[in-house]
């Protein structure tokens, strides 16, 4: 199984790899901070937020995923292991995949670990569990889908920099279509913008507790169509 | 094991590889010669599948590299020209990588025999950045042959190392003679010599002249050729030389005469004793044969 092979290899380079550590620790203080001041907020103003985490991560995985991703493709292509890779006999698509796992596997182990931080809410307040399960299962997909997106990037260049910096763009063009469909007045327009951010398909959703399908197959097909771009960039590979 | 018929490549209006054909047995280390961009990483990429050609056809082992490309790829271990590493890795993760993912089930036994092979055993645990540029080599040849390919495919496998490796890495290519098809591209000439049992010379894009080191020798020296020094003058030593039948140039050439006979001709009996009639002393005479490089050099200008 091939895709299963692609897949150990980057798990494993994800655990040995001291960058891959930082972005959790940086992840993880910056979720703790936030977390400990809604619980101290939450003593006197307002119930604390069972989506308080995810929402967190909504924000900032606009720049942890392409840290994580830019790797994938840009070191194979400048280290020249690509060459290998794409004269293995296996199929491009495999390839691509059991990156994206890897990296989606990586993500999630990231987020098993801010789970912590809803033990501890469970401890001392009565918590909707049903409405953080609700967005912890958003922030999964939207993740998934962020760090597709960062691996698409990663495809186009032999550049770790670039790659991350165009993928960081192009989320932050993703998130804040949220914001741009209010430029307009036009009430159809501004739903279509929308309709297509990574905001508009959480924020009032997921965060709120709400599980809908469309959400789920729009990050569902980001992450197809990022994964099929990435399988021609990388075939595209073969024919210069 | 290698069969190669009528093999183009087109980037866009350049046409990279020309209509090249070639065979290869088993056993047999065929050596692509030719100077920096004559097609011959193009050629080996076609043949590893990693790029498709524009025109004809080839075959690995007799899988064809585009309709059987799956098979194709399994039967070729592949060195490219720029070692290929995964820094973060450990040598013995970086071969058993290499090894599943060209579909080899137990891997465990193949790798120990490889690095055994390649003598990476006791590094097997170090990361590859800490390796040097030799051993990278080496691990480079032990991911190409783990999984045991009948034909291999090494692209400039000496350059960049030191003299003391290029020799191992040379001794290496020859070993895997033995059982594997090999072919292996230089631009040196010597080393073809030494190494290869036939050799291809490609000049842009076309494979200008093909065989046995040796045969090429013979075929494409202009004639035989010889060094001979006399204790005598100079102008008399000419004149000598020159009057010798089947003599076509005699050239001074530090303290004595580069003579070149017509083809056919062994004018080294002629020479001696017409030196020992005269009267003067005979202090060196050798066969200067020309080396792989001329003939090569040769042909690659008269192709201009």
């Amino acid at each position: 199984m091939p895709t299963l092979i692609v897949f150990r290899r980057e798990v494993g380079q994800y655990l040995t790899s001291p960058f891959a550590y930082l972005i959790a620790a940086a992840v993880l203080v910056l979720t703790g901070v936030l977390f400990n001041r809604d619980l101290v907020v939450s003593m006197t103003v307002k119930p604390a937020d069972p989506a308080l985490v995810p929402s967190v991560l909504s924000f900032t995985m606009i720049f942890f995923a392409p840290l994580l991703t830019m790797r994938l493709f840009a070191e194979e292509r400048r280290e020249g292991t690509l060459e290998l890779l794409l004269t293995a006999p296996v199929s491009d698509s495999s390839i691509v995949i059991g990156k994206f796992l890897g990296a989606w596997f990586y993500y999630s182990l990231l987020l098993a670990l801010t789970l912590l931080y809803q033990l501890v809410l469970i401890s001392i307040t009565q918590t909707d569990l049903g409405h953080t399960m609700s967005a912890y299962i958003g922030i999964w997909l939207y993740g998934g889908a962020t760090l597709a997106v960062g691996m698409l990037f990663s495809s186009l260049t032999e550049n770790q920099i670039i790659a991350a910096f165009l993928s960081m763009v192009a989320l932050m063009l993703l998130w804040l279509g949220d914001q741009a469909g209010d430029l307009t007045s036009n009430i159809d327009v501004a739903r279509l913008v929308r309709g297509i951010s990574l905001q508009g398909h959480y924020s009032t959703s997921f965060a709120a507790g709400l599980l809908r399908a469309e959400d789920v197959a729009f990050f569902g097909s980001v992450i197809v169509v990022a994964l099929f771009v990435t399988i021609r960039i990388v075939e595209s590979n073969r024919w210069r | 094991m290698i069969e190669v018929n009528n093999l183009s490549k087109r980037y866009g209006t350049h046409l990279a590889v020309e209509r090249i054909s070639f065979k290869a047995k088993p056993g047999e280390i065929v050596g692509l010669l030719g100077p920096n961009g004559a097609g011959k990483t193009t050629t080996m990429r076609m043949l590893t599948g990693f790029m498709p050609p524009s025109e004809g056809k080839a075959s690995i082992a007799g899988h064809d590299v585009v309709d059987d490309s799956m098979e194709a790829r399994r039967s070729v271990g592949y060195l490219p020209e720029r070692v290929p590493v995964y820094p973060d890795m450990t040598v013995r993760a970086y071969v058993t990588f290499w090894a599943k993912l060209r579909g080899m089930r137990n891997a465990r036994a193949s790798v120990d025999g490889v690095l055994e092979r390649v003598q990476l055993t006791d590094r097997q645990h170090t990361l590859i950045r800490h390796l040097s540029k030799g051993m990278r080599q080496r691990l480079g040849l032990a991911q190409a042959l783990v999984h045991n390919p009948p034909v291999i495919i090494l692209d400039e496998p000496t350059i960049g190392i030191d003299p003391q490796q290029v020799i191992e890495v040379r001794e290496s290519v020859r070993a895997l003679g033995a059982d594997h098809t090999v072919l292996f591209s230089t631009h040196i000439l010597s080393e073809a010599e030494q190494v290869c049992d036939r050799v291809l010379i490609m000049d842009k894009g076309k494979i200008v002249a093909q065989g046995k080191p040796a045969e090429l020798r013979r075929k494409l020296q202009p004639g035989a050729t010889i060094y001979v020094e006399i204790q005598t003058s100079a102008t008399k030593a000419r004149e000598l030389l020159k009057a010798i039948p089947g003599v076509e140039a005699v050239e001074a050439e530090g303290n004595g005469f580069v003579v070149r006979a017509s083809k056919e001709t062994d004018i080294r009996s002629e020479v001696s004793s017409r030196i020992l009639k005269a009267g003067y002393t005979l202090l060196e005479m050798r066969a200067v044969t020309s080396s792989l490089e001329a003939i090569f050099l040769d042909i690659i200008s008269k192709e201009n």
